[in-house]
């Protein structure tokens, strides 16, 4: 009984699947929408996951699980040589020197350097461990310390970078690095490794950025802070927590651009399904008639499903990891110029990444795929029959659907100004994203309806074409919607990032005022300012220290309140006249006031006039905030208070930079007193160099969204291809009606372009308000939630353009592509029709 | 930290690495200097390292006893490697690499720590003071002397979480190994240069579990340098100390050969300091059965138990371990422990062995 009901089942399946077989191209679109959807989605998972990895491993490399660091104080500041002496010589062989640094190649890039001690690394911890191999002395340990040493190098980044082993990289300030040595380690990232004494030379320096500190016991804890020098701090490592933590916001809008190509791939495989469901509804009736229960023909139904997201999984999964290998790099750079996150840098399949991509395609078919099939199979055999297949779901669905547009936005209004976390923006996204695509189809409607209804009777031909979109419109709706959501993601990304680069641009320029700045452990600025009166007009040295506010790193930061600069720091939020008395240090009632960067405001929860509380050498001291600074791109958060504040609450304030404003001189002309100052060459930069670093890393952080931008794009791109080629496959017969009754090429390719050039028009007209609230959205409430900065909205014009044409492109493409394969259809059908 | 150690020893450790890890004892010496027949030490110069021969070590090794008569046995090592016959640069650039071993024999157990240090950035030397004392450290362990020999001295070293605090003092004159200090290893020609002081009283603290524990014993030291001490057929040697209860001291030493006769060697030092060198007729070394030894990398087989006749001295003695888990699995790995003497003479010692 039951092999009867599976062989009946296999038969069944047997029958609905040959469908395919006749036309490929269905399967095609079905997959490609399948694969495309879940790659894209997959991709940024394993990108996003594969980057949390890395915060824990970047940790277990740097600070080691031990969780200590020992840093000078300051900012820029670095442990001195004897200190590390001192200490190891005191008993305290947990502590090993580390120099990492950004170093530039003579290419442009920007590497980061790692150098060590091979010989201080702690070695017990590592024989206890299974490996078991512990040889500083042995092997490559000697050529690495000798010259003329090695640079580990990993292969991804020297293939990269076309570097072969032996090669020299070459700085840009003509130093080569010692010879490459091409091994890649798990926790190496991209970084290159060298001992100690090649960095010393290479960069010119004696002293180490930070000590590493393994696990110390308590009592061994306590002695070290009570014998560590007054001018170092141990730090418990929060590196993993920190990153965790500020990269949050990156990630999740790395997820939201995912799940929308997920969301565009389920526009393709529903349209596909649709069609081949209206292919086969004659198939389904007879099967029905023939006696085949409903139960039967879920069971096969599913079997198909099943089918498809076996297929969509393997093939979905797999792009996705390709996909995700590729982007990679960009979002490393992303995470490496934001946060200094070091990501390794190939991503790895697990299988815990298969299974979410077979639940996500599983999802996607049962959402595109189950539920249409099964509703038509349900259908009575009667209504099947009788059904209009050109003009299904016409009045009742566009009701439904125009409600539901309506309820989804009126939602998202209510929600505006209640948003106050990321995920919730992204919700507000999702519902207005959904809302404007539910409401493009009614809109078509009933655009396409009134226009020819104040058509003239005579323009026929026009008529006719009008009447012919609502012909095409079931088909293509959904494609318009795909193409319509990816458009709007697309302007109001670029708006964002667009108007991010202008306001960055602008806030550069003003904050970046001065020609050249200087930053030298060793130069004397006394000196160097006392021999260069003729030549500078205005000076500003500014001091500060980092440590922890609101459970955030906090830069503190001792600033010249008369500074040209600082005189025309633009404030995003200010008590009236907050500059003059925070420069004055005015404490009448009682607190000194402070101006802190927009993300304290923003993140840290913190209004106009509050006191905040720092702790100083003395113990915590009150600050009324009356002024909020633009501080972009700056991930911690940020105070600025008058220098000689800075210097009596915190002696341990470092030296942070000398910025100088030249008066007519040049920068070769001050060269000669910097050096002799004692800066050294590389110590200083001007201002043109320094903005266009700035814009650079901007550049490069913002790479991973137009990357995902044009792959969103490219998916709703084909989305309109498959509802093309359906829609004109369906057709066909009529089409060759047409033609027996005279129609000629041109006429036919007017009555069918036109209303789907109308839609596409309408589409992108439509897409310009929505970009721009969405771009609102994203500027005045992701951004700000995100990352605590706010910028004014920049409404550009090109990206529109560009967009038009793209679009434009897009629509020949694929329409010319459905015109020729109609064309060549079109005899056969013709003789079909002639022979009926 | 395991993860920063294992790169940067992974880094370290290629295929490059010798299948065996006293290769560098036998490598080829070329640029160093080499010891040669004739060799002329002069004190207290020759305490202080040796840069242009490859390798050099301070070798102490100690057996103590507690107020409640319970043994304990200490050993440390300073090791200097030059990595090459180039004049050193000194500070970072230096050619110069420092390993220490620590170990401690409690009346229970055996604990042990290695550290490696490189030289020229003050981590780790040995060297006249300030003061112009003899001064061997590296990290906190340090060995200073009162003056410029490092005999009267002090010890400070750690193993593990146990603190050691020896004073070292001694009233006989350093014994010269071999002919005046010309140590010959190998018929071809491998040799070092090799002195020791195997008369030292040791009086003090060993802080261990909690417990501070009073000792007192005697130790002996061995200084020794080289370019090339073994030849590329002896797989190892066989190493002892001994302090018989006579008051004289005797030191024996074998290295095994793969291809010829091993070569043994020895040295009678009497309580007063008087010595005589034993070479390889005048000595008679016998293993015992072989023990199986716990080490990282499984059970070793090696002999804990030997029989040693020296009939000049008439001495007819059985050495034993006192115990078989001493193998420290270090960069280097080998035996070393406390042993027990009987038969002829009673007394107590070190030994060491290597290439198992």
């Amino acid at each position: 009984m039951k092999t009867e009901r599976l062989r009946r089942i296999g038969w069944v399946s047997r029958v609905l699947l040959s469908h395919y077989r006749q036309h490929p191209l269905q399967a095609v679109f079905l997959l490609l929408g399948l694969t495309l959807g879940v790659a894209l989605w997959s991709a940024v998972q394993l990108i996003n996951d594969h980057a949390r990895a890395s915060y824990a491993e970047a940790n277990q490399f740097l600070g080691a699980e031990a969780h200590f660091w020992v840093r000078a104080k300051g900012d820029g500041a670095r442990v001195a040589q004897g200190d590390y002496i001192q200490l190891r010589r005191q008993g305290f062989t947990e502590l090993y020197p580390i120099i990492e640094t950004r170093i530039r190649t003579a290419q442009d890039n920007w590497l980061t350097l790692l150098a060590t001690d091979f010989m201080a690394l702690p070695v017990s911890d590592a024989s206890s461990s299974d490996t078991g191999s512990t040889t500083p002395f042995v092997g490559d340990a000697l050529a690495f310390m000798t010259k003329p040493y090695v640079t580990a190098i990993p292969e991804e980044l020297a293939t990269r970078l076309g570097i072969d082993n032996g090669d020299q990289i070459q700085l840009t300030n003509g130093q080569r690095l010692p010879p490459a040595s091409l091994q890649s380690r798990p926790q190496q990232g991209e970084r290159l490794v060298m001992d100690m004494a090649a960095a010393f030379e290479i960069l010119n320096r004696d002293s180490f950025d930070y000590l590493g500190v393994t696990q110390l016991t308590d009592t061994k804890e306590q002695a070290l802070r009570r014998v560590l020098p007054a001018t170092l701090t141990l730090v418990s490592n929060q590196q993993s927590l920190d990153l965790q933590e500020l990269t949050d916001s990156l990630h999740i809008q790395l997820s939201a651009m995912g799940w929308l190509s997920f969301v565009v791939g389920l526009f393709i495989v529903f349209n596909a399904v649709r069609f081949s469901l209206w292919m086969r509804q004659t198939t389904l009736t007879t099967l029905r008639e023939m006696g085949i229960g409903l139960g039967d023909l879920t069971f096969a139904i599913a079997v198909e499903a099943l089918l498809w997201s076996l297929l969509g999984t393997v093939l979905g999964g797999g792009l996705g990891f390709l996909l995700g290998n590729l982007l990679l790099p960009t979002v490393s750079s992303s995470l490496g110029s934001l946060y200094g996150a070091v990501i390794s840098p190939a991503v790895t399949l697990n299988p815990g990444h298969m299974i979410q991509a077979a639940i996500m395609t599983v999802l996607g078919v049962i959402v595109a795929l189950a539920g249409p099939i099964w509703l038509s199979a349900k259908r009575s055999i009667r209504q099947q029959r009788s059904a209009d297949a050109v003009n299904p779901l016409q009045s009742k669905g566009l009701i439904m659907q125009r409600f539901l547009a309506l309820a989804l936005l009126l939602s998202a209004g209510l929600l505006v100004g209640h948003i106050n976390s990321v995920q919730g923006g992204f919700v507000l996204l999702a519902l207005v994203l959904l809302g404007s695509a539910l409401s493009l189809p009614p809109i078509l409607y009933s655009f396409f309806r009134n226009l020819e209804r104040v058509m003239p009777a005579s323009w026929w031909r026009l008529r006719w074409a009008m009447r012919d979109a609502f012909a095409q419109l079931p088909h293509l709706r959904i494609a318009m919607m795909a193409l319509l959501l990816a458009l709007v993601a697309n302007l109001g990304v670029s708006t964002l990032v667009g108007s991010f680069r202008t306001a960055l641009t602008d806030w550069l320029s003003v904050r970046l005022s001065a020609d050249l700045y200087v930053q030298s452990s060793t130069m004397r600025s006394n000196t160097l300012l006392a021999s260069t009166t003729s030549m500078v007009s205005a000076s500003h040295e500014r001091i500060g220290l980092n440590l922890r506010w609101g459970n955030r790193p906090t830069d503190i930061r001792g600033v010249n309140p008369l500074a040209p600069d600082m005189r025309a720091l633009p404030l995003a939020m200010a008590e009236p006249d907050a500059l003059a008395r925070w420069a004055s240090a005015d404490d009448a009632d009682g607190t000194l006031p402070i101006l802190a960067s927009e993300q304290v405001h923003h993140l840290g929860g913190v209004e106009l006039g509050d006191k905040i509380s720092l702790s100083t050498d003395t113990g915590p001291a009150d600050f009324k905030v009356i002024g909020f600074f633009y501080d972009y791109g700056n991930p911690y958060y940020a105070f600025y208070l008058p220098k000689n504040t800075v210097a009596r609450y915190w002696t341990a304030s470092q030296p942070l930079g000398l910025a100088l404003w030249l008066d007519d001189a040049s920068l070769s002309d001050i060269e000669p007193a910097l050096l002799a100052a004692g800066a050294e060459p590389g110590d200083w930069i001007d201002q043109r160099q320094l903005m266009s670093v700035a814009l650079q890393i901007f550049d490069r952080t913002f790479a991973i969204t137009g990357a995902l931008n044009t792959l969103t794009l490219g998916v709703a791109g084909v989305a309109l291809f498959a509802a093309l080629m359906s829609v004109h496959q369906q057709r066909l017969s009529q089409y060759a009606h047409w033609r027996a009754l005279g129609v000629n090429r041109l006429e036919w390719l007017l009555i069918v372009g036109c209303p789907l050039t109308g839609m596409v028009v309408i589409t992108g007209l439509l897409t310009i308000p929505l970009g721009a609230a969405l771009s609102a959205l994203l500027i005045y409430d992701i951004n700000v939630i995100a990352f605590g900065w706010s910028m004014p909205l920049t409404w550009k014009w090109q990206p529109v353009g560009w967009l038009a044409v793209m679009t434009a492109l897009t629509l020949m493409i694929t329409g010319f592509a459905a015109l020729w394969r109609v064309q060549r259809q079109l005899p056969n059908t013709l003789m079909r029709l002639g022979g009926q | 930290m395991k993860y920063l150690v294992l790169l940067f020893s992974n880094l370290l450790c290629t295929a490059a690495m010798a299948d065996n890890e006293y290769n560098l004892l036998r490598s080829d010496a070329t640029g160093f200097a080499q010891v040669a027949p004739g060799l002329e030490l002069s004190f207290p110069e020759d305490h202080l390292p040796h840069p242009d021969y490859r390798i050099e070590w301070w070798y102490l090794t100690a057996n103590l006893t507690d107020s409640d008569g319970r043994h304990w046995g200490v050993h440390w090592t300073l090791f200097r490697q030059s990595l090459s016959p180039e004049p050193d640069p000194g500070g970072w650039q230096s050619t110069q690499v420092w390993m220490a071993h620590s170990a401690l024999s409690t009346p229970e157990s055996h604990l042990y720590e290695e550290r490696f240090a490189r030289g020229g950035i003050g981590q780790a030397d040995v060297a006249l003071n300030a003061d112009g004392r003899f001064d061997a450290w590296l990290d906190d362990w340090q060995w200073l002397g009162t003056g410029a020999d490092p005999l009267p001295g002090k010890l400070t070293i750690t193993v593990g979480e146990s603190q050691i605090e020896l004073s070292l003092a001694s009233d006989n004159p350093w014994v010269l190994q071999g002919e005046n200090g010309y140590s010959q290893k190998a018929p071809s020609g491998q040799a070092s240069a090799y002195y020791s002081q195997p008369h030292i009283s040791i009086s003090g603290s060993i802080d261990h579990d909690g417990q501070q524990v009073t000792v007192s014993g005697t130790g002996w030291l061995d200084r020794e340098w080289s370019s090339q001490p073994l030849a590329p057929e002896q797989p190892g040697w066989d190493w002892f100390s001994l302090h018989l209860e006579s008051g004289d001291a005797l030191m024996v030493y074998q290295l095994r050969d793969s291809s010829q006769p091993n070569t043994l060697n020895g040295i009678w030092v009497t309580a007063d300091g008087d010595f005589t060198s034993l070479s390889g007729g005048q000595i008679q070394l016998m293993a015992g059965r072989e023990s199986s030894v716990m080490t990282q990398a499984g059970a070793r087989q090696m002999p804990l138990n030997w029989t040693i006749r020296v009939p000049q001295f008439e001495v007819d003695i059985r050495v034993d371990a006192l115990r078989a888990e001493h193998w420290l699995d270090t960069l280097f790995p080998y035996w070393e422990g406390p042993v027990r003497v009987s038969g002829s003479h009673q007394g107590q010692g070190y030994m060491e062995l290597t290439g198992y």
